[in-house]
């Protein structure tokens, strides 16, 4: 996972390129389809209002116990009563538009023509939306906290952990390179 | 009663007076970078570098910010484009204890 040296960079007025070996394409792949899959599994299977559907109204009014999906679709509102009602609403607008974020990522990763991506200012917020929903993600299962990074560092090398932990900083580099890409642009 | 009481005239002031605004609060995250947080408030409510950097350190050092302000419905706006990055945000009246 060391080959890249770059992660991302900008060329030209609106291109952003990053040169992934087959195996950190592979990982990057593996981890969005996760996303994709953890929000499926929220799908309204028992909308059968077929206008409601349209709307986008859904039938989940209490927030998800998976801990990892209440950090992605986390409550708007402090009041129990006003965050349910939001979140009939909007949910699965949000969702689909997370989902949105996850699938450009994967097309993008499958499109690479010699492991190089490319993606314009949208598709790069697509891949910052998605690459933090993964280290979100990631966060909870490592129980990342202020200050839990030196514990972090020093997991023992037989502790499962400590291979999610090096994924979840490399994506945060990959992640940075992108917006220093994208902020050299906004000077 | 008393809280019940208390929220009925909450209601109705909220109904008489529709200028009362409400504001977007981004809460810090322990994952989020850094620069993550100021590269989307520059882009979600076009502050430059400057002010987006200033809200983050508020958020970073304080543990919250108010980042917008508005009517709720603009606020539930701003806090669903928030989420859809993956920033920790909600909203409330402005006139509430944070």
């Amino acid at each position: 996972m060391n080959e890249i040296q770059h992660g991302f960079f900008r060329h030209g007025d609106n291109a952003y390129l990053a040169n992934f070996s087959d195996a950190e394409r592979e990982v990057l792949t593996n981890l969005v389809e996760q996303i994709i899959e953890l929000l499926a599994e929220r799908v309204d299977h028992h909308n059968d209002d077929p206008l409601a559907a349209m709307v986008g109204i859904t039938m989940h009014d209490t927030p998800p116990e998976d801990e990892v999906l209440l950090r992605l679709l986390p409550n708007a509102y402090a009041d129990q009563v006003d965050a349910s009602e939001f979140r009939r609403y909007t949910e699965s607008t949000l969702r689909q538009k997370k989902l949105a974020h996850a699938l450009a990522m994967r097309m993008h990763l499958q499109s690479a023509v010699d492991g190089i991506v490319e993606v314009d200012h949208d598709g790069a917020n697509a891949w910052l939306g998605a690459m933090n929903d993964v280290r979100l993600a990631l966060g909870v299962r490592l129980k990342v906290e202020q200050n839990s990074h030196e514990e972090l560092e020093l997991l023992a090398p037989d502790d499962p952990m400590r291979g999610v932990y090096a994924v979840y900083t490399w994506l945060g580099w990959l992640q940075e390179s992108l917006i220093s890409a994208l902020m050299d642009e906004s000077e | 009663m008393v809280k019940i009481k208390d929220k009925v005239e909450e209601e109705l002031q909220a109904i008489f007076n529709n200028d009362a605004p409400w504001i977007t609060i981004v809460w810090d995250d322990p994952v989020n970078l850094m620069s993550y947080v100021t590269y989307v408030l520059m882009e979600l409510f076009g502050f430059n570098r400057e002010k987006a950097h200033e809200l983050m350190m508020k958020v970073h050092t304080e543990g919250k910010a108010v980042v917008s302000t508005g009517s709720r419905e603009e606020m539930e706006h701003d806090v669903a484009r928030l989420h859809e990055y993956g920033l920790w945000a909600t909203l409330q009246r402005g006139d509430q204890t944070i």
